[in-house]
């Protein structure tokens, strides 16, 4: 201790605590390194950095055919919108479809091609010796069988597979597991068409489903969800009042939870009540029925079987209710029923369909709502042909199978066996899933955000697909130039596609030479064009004489395979996002379950989330149980899309597979049969559901707000029925002057002057709870996906959550579900902001509850005060490279929002009404030296929204609809007795059921 | 090593403890306390630095990984970790209780037990005030809540009630120390008389040169006195603020304008319970059954039965006042608690707090030792699950937004730091009790009867 400090002993010491604090972060403990962020070296000519070019192409991600925006930066594309042009989704997009991003960005896409040299390993090859490789099988296996088995495909690269097999003669053959081959059979035996018409929900007045999800993934969901909420939704003054929803089906699915009534129904009778109204509607002359003359009295002759009360035990229905629905659907003057789902799976779900073509004939709906002419393009195959081609595989008469945008082996039980008899199989997939895994040459394809195609989703509707950037894994190739290369064609796919449009040019050209007019179709997404209505004719021998219900054994219960909303056919479990996201009624996560009704579980002794084995005569698997009034008693259901033993680390071995569940063989329409009847036994096991749900009862806590049809009906401007006393009298004076002295210090310094005040408006009447605004915010706001066992422990981080809450089920009272999107209600009057002791949250003097990421600690004081709970804490670094949470592992993080901070452990984070969209668009007007206008700041969530229930905007504004819904009579805030002031209004939701006309 | 006195003479069945309580015994007795430490000792030493090494181990993971290594779970974003910041300050409290209000009223038995008392005092808060440390999300950055000048020229917002809370226990562990240290002077003084080698040294700086002459006795008592009377307020502030920190959240179950009182009250009844769960042990390890006596158990029991009583009331209050305030989101909250999931820590807390202090009515059990120092055991756990009810229950049932309830499970990185805690605190008591006197000689030779004529320095008879 002789001198003190000299420059040698302060260096030593620097260097020492240096190193100390060196030796911390480099075992992460402390803050993140600090990264340098290098700028271009020769700036891309086109790209402005920091601000997003849109490209229009088409989502691929199911048979709609919606159209996409893709919006890329410094290129890459961040995120999917619907594109506002295309007639199928209106501007609108659905969790899967915005999930495509991460199909595109998956860390497990195939990076090149892959040949098996050996058996059970697949090696890396040149795309040479690849292509040369299978033109060498091609011609080895010419007039011995060749066989191209491709997804649903509506455009261009299903013709060039069709002429490409022409030349070297094989057979194509689509599958898809959701075929729709009801549908087509039962137009057929109905109408004489196997077309599919165009449903126009938006033109409805009654809409009553026959089991059909036509919001989750029955044909068109997303444009058929929009038009739902145009016709469902309710606005005060429209002269005919909102159209009721009835949903028939033995199962509440994502679509029924929106029924204003549901009618549980023996599964397989749907057909025979669909008949029963019919008889009603025939009989009473409740319509004019339409068509040549003689006609209605020979479909009286032919319903006479199904008069209400004679089906009344088959179906489970009371002969008072199909009496009072079929009166309700003809008194509408523009009843829609459709058929689908569930009760197109049944062994006779062709005479259902038809059944429903006569209800909806009979009431005059047919060229109103059901519209042939505009066709939807579901020629998607037929499980028919999937079995014969199994049957094939396994004589050994084929020599060569290609496989493209379709996995076989997951959903057919014999597929996999098969496939071992047959001498050389290609894979076109971009993932290993099962059936790339059996392959013998895997030859990636580009994603359809990479590639060019079009499809034709509906006639008149000439969708395009463009790459909108280049290809993540430069060493894939577009299956279509694989193909003109095999077959030493010159060109390119693009040239190929052009050379159909060349054809489509002349007609609809309009005079616009090709370059023009195709620069404009590809700026738009494609061209669309209306498409005339035709007239068909009912045939009266689609009556059946007499419908059988469904067999039922002793110890049997009948099961019904579902498509996961999400998932899908499986296709959707290798994306993150979608895996993540709660499936819309039970809310479960990663993983699959059987819904099981609360009598069922009482008799059976189970508790939900114990595991029982499911046997039907096709296969055995575990699942665990959720007891749930969703779905009625005595019946079980199961989705699809888990379970895989390939397709990457988001898929593998994740529950069970309920494909396994199913038969191979057809029922006589060619489809495939999704009721079985299985018997069920306790394993003993347990696991805990991966859920966010907490309670599934609202309790009475006015969390959601319904009115019945005739109260909503008398509102008149000005009133406001949900307006509560929030606080005594006596203490009325103290929060007078309490807000008076908030006030004056809301003026000092940046609060000073006059600010927006953002605000939203929730119209719970049109949502449904299809979550597609969840994904969005996924997508904006970089949230991390946390996976399985953190969701277990509620750690998710959706800003945006769906609330559901079941209602009635008790005293006679029918089982309904309530849905709210739940997300920060940025209080006027916020209690996580006074707590916060480093002022990471604060209050912006836009009206924002602002959450500083650099400044926040993580006491999580804020979200203990937050009576809405809508705040998440970064439990784990998920964004460490090869972490053991990792969120984004490579390339995947290429995905991320640049203008949003990805937010390391230990903060908190929140909704923040999208800042980022908000100073964009202030920094646009600024440019432009203008206000901001009413709608020019579009947060994700209300973007994405099929149902148009988010409306965004400035509160301050008198011209704003955001201002207009506010004074909405139906408008409330939710716990609006804690004084928050919630800057989100909620409009109560409007429910038509029995009785809302009285 | 260390020589100290010879130990004292076995005690005789014949000779009634006044007999033998001189200035003299009074000195050797306590002295012997600092001999050279056994077997037990280091026993006892050595279990406390492994509690501590496990929580420091636990610590690092947390660090390194992430506070997700705990239980936490949606809603439930406060749990464990606060719990025993809330447990710990709590136990702090008995110690200026003790030290001050006893000593401004003038109650002579305090004299035994105050100095242990308020080294846990010390050490309790040292323990709590880690906790805020390591239950938030970027403790690298704990200091932004200090108000320090800084180049982003922002101050910690004085609004928030855990600003409030940092200069309560900042305060409270500044006089709370300052007071243990100025009541140790005039011992290490004695013990510096007495020793040699390296502890000589040691407490002859200590000491601060300490004589003990009359001048130096009129500053220290007039300078205690003060110190006491300032240190009284700080008894009501400091768990009142710590209750604020509930009670200004609007959170169901934590809302009320009880809080204050009953947080004070919760926290002088465990700090009285621990207050017995230590000497107990102390006074049988170190002999000194002849200074801490009987009284003086009784009197901690009855001071337990006072600050129970409070509590108890507390609970019906609680309760009563969420039921009659109508208010559903209370009744809910309350519902939950007592018959939710958690109903089992609601009972410990409930039998342990509000049912076994009536025991203490009857002065059989308050003179026994044994059962004193089980029931002393229990109202810790009780107390502990009540802060634990308090805090994470009331999150979890959330009756606010129903669809947030949650469950919650405490992991390994909850446990491992809670028992590191018990090894840090044990570690610095046991530290604490060898190397200084743990009970006061000076104080606790004021209250004897001063040596007479006849009877020699010596204490024989």
């Amino acid at each position: 201790m002789s001198h003190g400090m000299n420059r040698r002993r302060f260096l030593k010491v620097l260097s020492v605590t240096g190193g100390g604090a060196a030796v911390l972060s480099g075992c992460g403990i402390g803050p993140e390194p600090t990264e340098k962020l290098i700028p271009y070296l020769i700036a891309p000519e086109d790209q402005i950095p920091g601000t997003p070019t849109w490209y229009s192409t088409t989502c691929r991600e199911c048979a709609a055919g919606c159209g996409l925006h893709a919006k890329v930066r410094e290129g890459r594309v961040i995120k999917l919108e619907g594109n506002p042009d295309s007639p199928i989704n209106h501007g609108r997009l659905c969790a899967r479809g915005q999930a495509g991003l991460q199909g595109l960005y998956n860390p497990d896409r195939i990076a090149g091609p892959l040949v098996r040299k050996a058996p059970g390993r697949l090696e890396e090859t040149t795309w040479d010796s690849g292509v040369a490789l299978l033109a060498q099988k091609v011609a080895e296996a010419k007039r011995k069988g060749i066989v191209f088995v491709t997804g649903h495909e509506t455009g261009a690269f299903g013709e060039l597979v069709d002429d490409w097999l022409k030349a070297v003669g094989g057979r194509h053959v689509t599958y898809e597991p959701f075929a729709f081959e009801a549908l087509r059979e039962g137009n057929r035996l109905a109408f004489g068409t196997s077309a599919v018409p165009f449903y126009d929900f938006a033109s409805a007045r009654y809409i009553l489903s026959f089991g059909a999800d036509f919001m989750e993934t029955w044909l068109s969901p997303v444009g058929f969800q929009n038009g739902f909420s145009r016709a469902h939704g309710f606005e005060a003054g429209r002269d005919a009042a909102m159209a009721k929803f009835v949903s028939v089906a033995p199962r509440m699915s994502l679509t029924g939870m929106s029924a204003d009534e549901w009618i549980a129904v023996a599964p397989g009778t749907e057909g025979v009540l669909a008949l029963a109204m019919a008889h009603v509607i025939v009989s009473g002359r409740l319509a004019r029925v339409p068509g040549e003359m003689g006609l209605a009295a020979r479909l009286a002759n032919n319903l006479a079987a199904y008069a209400p009360e004679n089906v009344a035990r088959t179906t489970g229905v009371g002969a008072h209710v199909v009496e009072r629905l079929a009166r309700e659907f003809a008194a509408s003057g523009a009843g829609l029923a459709v058929a689908g789902g569930m009760a197109t799976h049944y062994p006779n779900g062709a005479e259902i369909v038809a059944a429903v073509n006569v209800l909806n004939f009979v009431a005059g709906a047919v060229g109103k709502t059901v519209k042939f002419g505009p066709d939807l393009a579901v020629d998607a195959g037929s499980f028919r042909d999937a079995a014969a081609l199994q049957a094939d595989l396994a004589a050994g008469t084929v020599a060569l199978l290609l496989v493209h945008g379709a996995n076989p082996v997951y959903s057919l039980g014999g597929f996999a066996q098969a496939l071992g008899k047959v001498a050389f199989t290609v894979s076109f997939s971009s993932y290993l899933d099962e059936t790339a895994s059996a392959a013998d040459l895997v030859l990636p394809d580009l994603h359809p955000l990479e590639q060019w195609n079009d499809a034709r989703p509906r006639t008149g509707v000439y969708a395009l697909q463009q790459p909108v950037m280049q290809p993540v894994f430069p060493n894939t190739m577009h299956t279509g130039d694989v193909l003109l290369r095999a077959s030493g064609k010159p060109g390119t796919f693009r040239d190929y596609l052009q050379g159909k449009w060349r054809v489509l040019h002349q007609r609809h050209g309009r005079g616009k030479s090709f370059e023009q007019w195709w620069m404009e179709a590809v700026q738009h997404g494609g061209i669309y064009d209306e498409v005339p209505t035709r007239t068909v004719r009912l045939s009266p021998s689609a009556i059946p004489p007499g419908l059988a219900a469904t067999r039922r054994g002793d110890d049997r219960y009948p099961l019904t395979v579902f498509p996961h909303p999400a998932l899908h056919d499986g296709r959707g479990a290798n994306k993150p996002w979608l895996q993540e996201l709660p499936d819309p009624v039970s809310k479960i996560s990663w993983h699959g379950w059987v819904e099981v009704n609360p009598e069922t579980a009482g008799k059976w002794q189970v508790a939900s989330g114990d595991i029982v084995l499911l046997t039907s005569p096709y296969g055995a698997m575990r699942a665990p149980v959720w007891i749930t009034p969703s779905v009625m008693p005595g019946v079980l259901a199961v989705p699809t899309g888990q379970g895989h033993t390939a397709y990457g680390r988001y898929a593998r071995d994740r529950s069970f597979n309920a494909f396994q569940l199913l038969g191979d063989s057809p029922a006589a329409y060619g489809g495939r049969e999704f009721l079985v009847s299985v018997t069920v036994a306790k394993t003993g096991d347990h696991r805990r559901l991966a859920t966010a749900e907490g309670n599934a009862r609202e309790q009475g806590e006015g969390i959601i707000e319904a009115l019945p049809l005739a109260k909503a009906r008398q509102l008149r401007a000005g009133q406001h029925p949900f307006e509560e006393k929030q606080i005594p009298d006596y203490a009325e004076a103290a929060r007078e002057g309490w807000a008076e002295a908030q006030h004056e210090k809301a003026s000092l310094g940046n609060y000073a002057g006059a600010h927006p005040r953002w605000a939203m408006a929730i119209d719970l009447a049109k949502c449904t709870g299809c979550s597609a605004c969840v994904t969005a915010c996924y997508a904006e706001n970089n949230l991390a996906t946390v996976g399985e066992e953190l969701i277990t422990r509620h750690r998710e981080m959706s800003w945006m959550r769906i609330e559901r809450y079941f209602t009635g089920g008790e005293r006679g009272v029918p089982v309904g579900a309530v849905v709210t999107p739940m997300l920060c209600q940025q209080c006027g009057n916020a209690p996580c902001e006074p707590v916060c002791p480093v002022y990471a949250a604060y209050h912006t003097p836009d009206g924002l509850n602002g959450q500083v990421y650099n400044r926040c600690i993580g006491t999580r004081y804020c979200s203990n005060n937050c009576p809405y709970k809508v705040r998440y804490f970064n439990w784990f670094n998920y964004a460490e490279p090869g972490g053991e949470w990792e969120s984004w592992p490579e390339p995947l993080q290429l995905l991320l929002n640049p203008d949003v901070t990805v937010r390391e452990k230990g903060v908190m984070e929140k909704c923040t009404f999208c800042v980022q969209r908000i100073r964009a668009a202030q920094n646009q007007a600024r440019l432009e030296d203008r206000a901001v206008h009413d709608g020019d700041i579009v947060p994700a969530c209300a973007q994405s929204c099929p149902s148009e229930a988010i409306v965004f905007g400035d509160l301050n504004d008198p011209r704003s609809r955001v201002h207009a819904l506010a004074e909405d009579p139906r408008g409330y805030h939710v716990l609006a007795g804690l004084n928050t002031k919630p800057g989100i209004t909620y409009l109560a939701k409007v429910t038509a059921g029995p009785g809302a006309e009285a | 090593m260390a020589q100290t006195t010879a130990p004292p003479p076995p005690p005789s069945p014949t000779q009634a403890p006044a007999t033998r309580l001189t200035y003299d015994f009074v000195t050797r007795a306590i002295a012997q306390t600092l001999g050279h430490p056994g077997k037990g000792y280091f026993a006892l030493l050595g279990s406390a630095v492994t509690l501590l090494a496990i929580g420091i181990i636990c610590l690092l993971f947390l660090l390194r990984y992430g506070l997700g290594l705990a239980g936490y779970s949606h809603p439930v974003y406060w749990a464990v970790y606060i719990t025993c910041f809330v447990f710990w300050v709590g136990i702090a409290h008995s110690g200026t209780l003790i030290s001050a209000i006893l000593f401004l009223f003038r109650s002579g038995w305090r004299t035994a037990i105050y100095r242990t008392a308020e080294a846990m005092t010390v050490f309790a808060v040292m323990t709590a005030a880690l906790f805020p440390l390591i239950h938030i999300g970027r403790q690298w950055y704990f200091y932004w809540t200090l108000p320090y000048p800084n180049e982003r020229g922002l101050w910690p917002n004085f609004k928030s009630p855990l600003i409030w809370d940092e200069f309560a226990i900042g305060t409270y562990f500044t006089v709370s120390t300052v007071f243990l240290i100025m009541g140790l002077i005039p011992d290490i003084a004695a013990v510096r008389d007495v020793v040699t080698g390296w502890r000589r040294r040691l407490y002859s700086l200590t000491a601060l040169g300490w004589r003990g002459t009359n001048e130096q006795w009129r500053h220290y008592t007039r300078g205690y006195l003060y110190l006491a009377a300032l240190a009284t307020p700080l008894v009501l502030s400091v768990h009142s603020v710590v209750s604020w920190d509930f009670a200004m959240a609007i959170v169901p179950g934590w809302h009320a304008t009880l809080f204050a009182p009953y947080f004070v009250a919760g926290a002088i009844y465990s700090g009285v319970a621990m207050v017995i769960t230590l000497l107990v042990p102390i006074r049988k390890l170190f002999h000194l059954e002849d200074i801490i006596t009987v009284h003086h158990f009784e009197n901690l029991a009855k001071l337990c039965l006072l600050t129970g009583m409070i509590v108890s009331y507390s609970y019906v209050t609680e309760n009563f006042v969420a039921w009659f305030s109508g208010n559903p989101h209370e009744r809910a909250a309350f519902w939950y608690r007592a018959f939710g999931p958690f109903w089992w820590a609601s009972w410990t807390m409930n039998i342990c707090n509000g049912i076994l202090p009536w025991l203490l009515w009857v002065k059989r059990v308050r003179t026994n030792i044994v059962a004193l120092f089980v029931i002393s055991i229990f109202v810790n756990i009780g107390m502990w699950f009540e802060r634990f009810v308090i805090i994470a229950v009331s999150l979890a049932g959330e009756p606010f937004e129903r669809w947030s309830n949650a469950g919650y499970n405490p992991t390994w990185a909850d446990w491992g730091i809670m028992a590191g805690s018990f090894g840090w605190f044990f570690m610095w008591f046991l530290l604490f009790a060898k190397n200084f006197p743990a009970v006061s000689i000076s104080e606790v030779k004021e209250v004897l009867a001063p040596p007479r004529r006849g009877r020699g320095r010596g204490g024989a008879a």
